[in-house]
């Protein structure tokens, strides 16, 4: 109890809040990348992230951006948000293309975007330090504009996701069908990816591409496994999310662990419990439908 | 486009990007006709139901719909039902319910009449004890109810069905027809289904378009489906 006490701190309180928010929003939209069969892109845009941040950074050193202290998280922001969205819009145009291509060009962009990540690194002496610790999923000092900046843009990718979960839902479900209603697939499909670019932005830069990768897909996978309808699964992949957020943070804490590392760690530990408990309940079951269980599920 | 036609397709040529199904398609679909879409695999039935209702571009040529009543047209379409991912935890009523989409602005809720309506439609075909169970977990024959309510729950003026009775069993096939029979006489519905079911289609329809080497017969069933007729067309198929 007394590592919660400190953790609750004015010292490490953002870097909980932020870690919480990354977990219970970040599963929000993982629900629809398991659902479009885009685990794949849920792999690669963090790490595109990653190398947009690079990226920016490799530009001031190079001069094209004078160095000041405190322009490191604008240009932070500007790399990633700029990688992520343009590798969304090529990934959707590539959507349409055929699944084979589509894995492909993940496959080869992910690739690509670790290497350049390290290349534009190791000879950068403004950035090495910030993006080794983003890298590395160390969430330290958060200052209080960047947990502002971020909780406001999380706010709005929510609100969006349930203002409109019909039309996402639609067009994710049976593309065709929403056509023939006459909706406009492409501007439901472009809003939903920028949500999804968004999201995976603010993310990366504050928790590092390991973290965001984890909590996009893991969550999601876990609440798969048990939910029985979209809303249990939305709201049961966000709370799995937050509250490996929060037990992971406490962990690393206690432990003096990196946080980013415990968090995925966590989630994989609850995948294998939740996994291997339906199982199990799975095997019990057509016993069960023997004896006459009215929970039979019917052939 | 002759005054009882809801659809005439005129020089329309169908396919994939560069690849060529259907050369040139030109027909007309009566108002309350109920027509099959006869061809073997691959003969361009899927493709042609698709142009049909937009989502896929014609290559050439235009499809023309007669306005009904006024009003822009609207189609009912039940796709082949394997389309549809089983990774989505719907329920059948919410799978019909997005049927009325249609009619709803973006970001309102759908309210208590379309959700009436959604289940009158699962009544209506008989669906409604299923709609609550998960639509991945219904049989062959029960998410082609599922998916002809959602169709139903479109209103439309024009109903298209591809391959609705493939991969269910015989009494589901049949239970299937009739469901679209009796929708068809009491709804008077033009309705379209592409099969490769010889004897469903000629129990069940009036009209037959047949495709077949790129080309479009088309005709009563009476004339269409003689078995003279479709010795002659098998024979040309396999030659």
């Amino acid at each position: 109890m007394e590592e919660f006490r400190e953790i609750l701190g004015p010292l490490l309180r953002n870097s909980v809040c932020m870690s919480l928010l990354v977990g219970l929003v970040c599963p929000l939209v993982g629900v629809y990348l398991l659902l479009r069969r885009l685990v794949f892109m849920g792999v690669a845009l963090p790490q595109i992230s990653s190398c947009g941040i690079a990226f920016a950074f490799a530009l001031e050193a190079w001069g094209l951006f004078p160095h000041s202290e405190g322009s490191e998280n604008t240009l932070a922001f500007a790399g990633s948000s700029a990688f992520t969205l343009v590798a969304i819009l090529a990934f959707s145009f590539i959507e349409r293309r055929g699944r084979g291509l589509m894995e492909g060009a993940i496959g080869t962009i992910y690739v690509l975007a670790g290497a350049w990540s390290i290349l534009l690194l190791v000879k950068n002496p403004f950035g090495e330090h910030g993006l080794l610790d983003r890298l590395k999923g160390q969430i330290i000092a958060i200052p209080d504009s960047d947990l502002e900046w971020t909780a406001a843009s999380f706010a709005a990718v929510v609100l969006l996701l349930f203002v409109f979960r019909k039309e996402f839902l639609l067009v994710s479900f049976d593309r065709e069908m929403a056509i023939t209603l006459r909706k406009n697939v492409l501007l439901w499909d472009s809003v939903l990816f920028l949500l999804i670019g968004l999201t995976i932005s603010m993310a990366v830069l504050s928790v590092g591409p390991l973290v965001t990768f984890g909590f996009l897909l893991i969550p999601p996978l876990i609440a798969h496994l048990f939910a029985r309808n979209m809303r249990q699964f939305a709201l049961a992949a966000s709370g799995v999310g937050g509250f490996s957020a929060l037990a992971g943070f406490y962990m690393a804490y206690k432990w003096d662990l990196p946080v980013g590392p415990v968090d995925v760690a966590l989630l994989g530990f609850v995948y294998g419990l939740v996994f291997v408990g339906k199982k199990t309940l799975g095997a019990l079951r057509p016993k069960a439908r023997d004896a006459g269980s009215p929970t039979g599920v019917e052939a | 486009m002759t005054e009882e036609s809801l659809l005439t397709l005129n020089h329309l040529a169908v396919g994939y990007g560069r690849q060529v199904v259907l050369p040139d398609v030109n027909l007309s679909l009566p108002r309350g006709s109920f027509t099959g879409l006869l061809g073997a695999n691959g003969s361009g039935k899927s493709t042609l139901i698709k142009t049909i209702l937009g989502i896929i571009p014609p290559l050439n040529g235009r499809v023309e719909f007669a306005s009904v009543d006024g009003r822009p047209h609207v189609l009912g379409y039940t796709p082949q039902r394997d389309s549809l991912d089983p990774i989505f935890l719907l329920s059948s009523f919410e799978v019909v319910l997005m049927g009325t989409c249609g009619r709803v602005p973006p970001g309102h809720r759908i309210n208590h009449a379309e959700q009436d309506w959604a289940h009158q439609c699962l009544r209506e075909t008989g669906a409604d004890q299923l709609s609550r169970k998960l639509f991945s977990q219904l049989s062959g024959g029960q998410k082609q109810r599922v998916l002809i309510a959602r169709a139903l729950a479109t209103k439309p003026d024009f109903l298209l069905l591809d391959e609705p009775t493939s991969g269910i069993d015989a009494a589901a096939r049949k239970a299937v027809m009739e469901l679209l029979r009796r929708i068809h006489e009491q709804q008077h519905l033009t309705i379209l289904m592409a099969s490769h079911d010889l004897p469903i289609v000629r129990s069940y329809v009036q009209r037959v378009i047949w495709l077949h080497l790129g080309h479009v017969l088309q005709g009563p069933v009476s004339e269409l489906l003689t078995p003279e007729k479709i010795e002659e067309i098998l024979n040309l198929e396999m030659n």
